[in-house]
């Protein structure tokens, strides 16, 4: 096998400008097809984690009528016993999060603008999102308060600040009028754009009392050690709670329009990485048939002399392998400096105001997720195989001695 | 001891197009010890009878014994593996790894044998001396002159400890000196290890140096004769 592996790294080594050339052109598919997955994956990332962090949860527990009508008169009886039975359904769940939430409308003394009201337990909320980390001014609010925190943008448009009060007006549990009146303890820079505009914060118990909710909520918000566990955790969480009347849902099953829409958004990388492969697949192939092609008298005078096509097909393909190896490490370790390097990359002018109004951040994070690593060295080792292929039939049918006389 | 028997042996080249006999019932036995000399002109049939004897290709009739195994009815792998530790090979155009240095050529054939390292090691230097390379054995052969090579490649051949030697046109492509100096170490290996060989070639300074001359004619053996010792 040392011997094997000697002849075929001298074997590749006998035209360095063509292996050269060979190496250059998979290694600069890699680096596109991981700067491109990259950035996607980034900004995806980022997305997934802040729409679960401040909308769904990996998990959700809701009535099982909810899913239907996303009203109050869904809402269910939520207290410490049903959190602590959710908790203790599956060791990889992390916590659990209580939340009231629903559509009101939030005014100033003249003016009124649509609103999502969360009712949120303000400790258990800074553990699962460290809301706290977003206040643009003032503090967050403290438990059985009659204050309220609002996105930035909310504040702006009914031009509240901190220490204003704010009116929300709208309909509580079963029909009942619910209104009151609030102190604004903050402003929230919301991480989701158009929550900034809209999302308004109260105490669980104010909430409740306002809606005429008590010890209700639309939504227990459950996070997992991992995301990976998610599917693994519903599952158990199903089975715990299967008699009830509460279902489980997973933040794929609660924002499908956001999958589908990274789906589509995919498509064009996903061609570009194909026709990319595709392209550096032939170059792959041109460089194995020519180094077959012209060593075929050497292949013909080594199985005269006793060497065994197998063994030759092995010299061959190890060298096919050493090919895709070196590009594969080298594509990884560019990509990977070069990632490092622009990590993230910031949008400025129009762009910039592009992606703001389209309710995401200015910026482009990177993903450093293995996976994307590991699949293009697996992509390249399947050309690696698809090409090998030619070698290998020509070996496998070679006549000796017209290969030892070409 | 015969090592080498050809039954009617007969080579017909595109049977369905333009048949072409290269071989015709031909019978030769092979002792061992022999330094044999297959001679004629061009498409006598030299090669194809070397081929037929080495397994490198399969007669059309008739059998070829190595050792009293029928090696023309067996199957490609099994005949590789006869070929590696039965048969060794030298070729008109040397055929060298060109990536292996002079000592990996010829440990390489141990190698694909399975020798111990050791042994591959010990064996290889002393094959090397033996041809008069013991200097030169981390040369590639781009950096060795043709004669050079040749020896290499006889070294090689005999890295395997074959029953016998086939040479195929070895002097062709040597000038004089080295195709003499060629002979010289070949004939000693004969004369003092006993090793057989048996060559195909135009070269008068071979079928000189050989004990038996086989002239072959139209594919069939025209005259096998032995020649007196004492003229080489």
């Amino acid at each position: 096998m040392n011997t094997f592996l000697k002849l075929a790294w001298r074997n590749i080594w006998r035209n360095k400008r063509r292996t050269m050339i060979t190496i250059s052109a998979i290694v600069f598919a890699v680096l596109a097809a991981i700067v491109m997955q990259s950035m996607n994956r980034g900004s995806y990332e980022v997305m997934i984690d802040r729409m679960v962090s401040f909308s769904t949860g990996y998990l959700q527990v809701q009535d099982y009528r909810y899913d239907r009508e996303a009203s109050l008169d869904n809402a269910f009886h939520y207290d410490d016993a049903l959190g602590e039975t959710v908790l203790s359904a599956d060791t990889r769940i992390e916590r659990v999060v209580p939340r009231l939430e629903t559509f009101m409308l939030a005014a100033n003394d003249v003016s009124t603008r649509g609103s999502v009201v969360f009712g949120v337990d303000p400790e258990k909320e800074q553990a699962f999102n460290q809301i706290d980390n977003y206040l643009a001014e003032g503090r967050f609010v403290e438990s059985n308060e009659y204050t309220a925190v609002m996105g930035k943008g909310l504040a702006d448009r009914l031009q509240l600040d901190v220490g204003d009060t704010l009116a929300l007006i709208g309909q509580g549990r079963f029909g009942m009028s619910a209104s009151g009146l609030f102190e604004i303890t903050g402003l929230l820079e919301h991480p989701i754009h158009d929550m900034n505009n809209s999302a308004v914060y109260l105490p669980l118990g104010t909430a409740q009392e306002l809606l005429s909710a008590e010890e209700h909520i639309t939504g227990l918000l459950i996070s997992v050690q991992q995301a990976r566990q998610t599917d693994a955790v519903a599952a158990s969480l199903r089975s715990t709670l299967e008699d009830g009347e509460l279902v489980v849902f997973t933040w794929p099953e609660l924002m499908p329009e956001l999958l589908e829409l990274m789906e589509m958004d995919l498509a064009v990388p996903r061609l570009l990485t194909l026709v990319l492969y595709v392209v550096i697949g032939l170059g792959f192939f041109g460089t194995v048939l020519t180094m077959t092609m012209e060593r075929l008298r050497e292949f013909g005078v080594l199985l005269s002399v006793g060497m065994k096509r197998g063994s030759l097909s092995l010299v061959l393909f190890i060298e096919t392998l050493i090919i895709s190896i070196m590009a594969v490490a080298s594509g990884i370790l560019l990509s990977w400096v070069l990632l490092k390097l622009v990590d993230p990359i910031a949008l400025s002018g129009e762009a910039a105001q592009a992606v703001i109004d389209m309710g995401f951040d200015p910026v482009i994070p990177m993903s450093f997720a293995p996976d994307q690593f590991f699949v293009q060295g697996l992509y390249v080792f399947v050309i690696a195989l698809i090409v090998f292929l030619f070698p290998l039939v020509k070996i496998l049918r070679l006549n000796i001695l017209e290969a030892a006389r070409s | 001891m015969t090592i080498v028997r050809t039954e009617k042996l007969c080579k017909v080249y595109n049977p369905d197009t333009v048949p072409v006999h290269a071989l015709n019932n031909v019978c030769i036995e092979v002792d061992e010890g022999e330094f044999t000399a297959l001679r004629g002109p061009s498409g006598s049939g030299k090669t194809t009878l070397l081929n037929m004897i080495g397994g490198l290709d399969k007669p059309t009739e008739g059998k070829v014994f190595i050792d009293g195994h029928e090696i023309s009815s067996m199957k490609d792998s099994k005949r590789i593996d006869f070929r590696l530790q039965n048969i060794g090979f030298v070729f008109q155009h040397y055929n060298l790894i060109p990536v292996f240095t002079a000592a990996e050529n010829v440990a390489f054939i141990m190698m694909l044998q399975g020798r111990d390292k050791q042994e591959i090691r010990k064996r290889t230097d002393k094959l090397l001396d033996q041809v008069g390379l013991g200097d030169r054995k981390d040369a590639r052969p781009a950096q060795l002159s043709g004669g050079q090579q040749q020896r290499v490649a006889v070294a090689r051949a005999l890295a395997s400890e074959p029953r016998f030697i086939l040479a195929d046109e070895p002097t062709a492509n040597l000038d004089t000196e080295a195709a003499m100096n060629l002979l010289d170490i070949m004939e000693k290996m004969n004369r003092e290890q006993n090793i057989t060989f048996v060559f195909s070639t135009h070269d008068q300074r071979v079928i000189d140096r050989a004990r038996r001359v086989v002239t072959m004619v139209d594919g069939a053996i025209d005259q096998d004769e032995i020649q007196d010792p004492d003229k080489t």
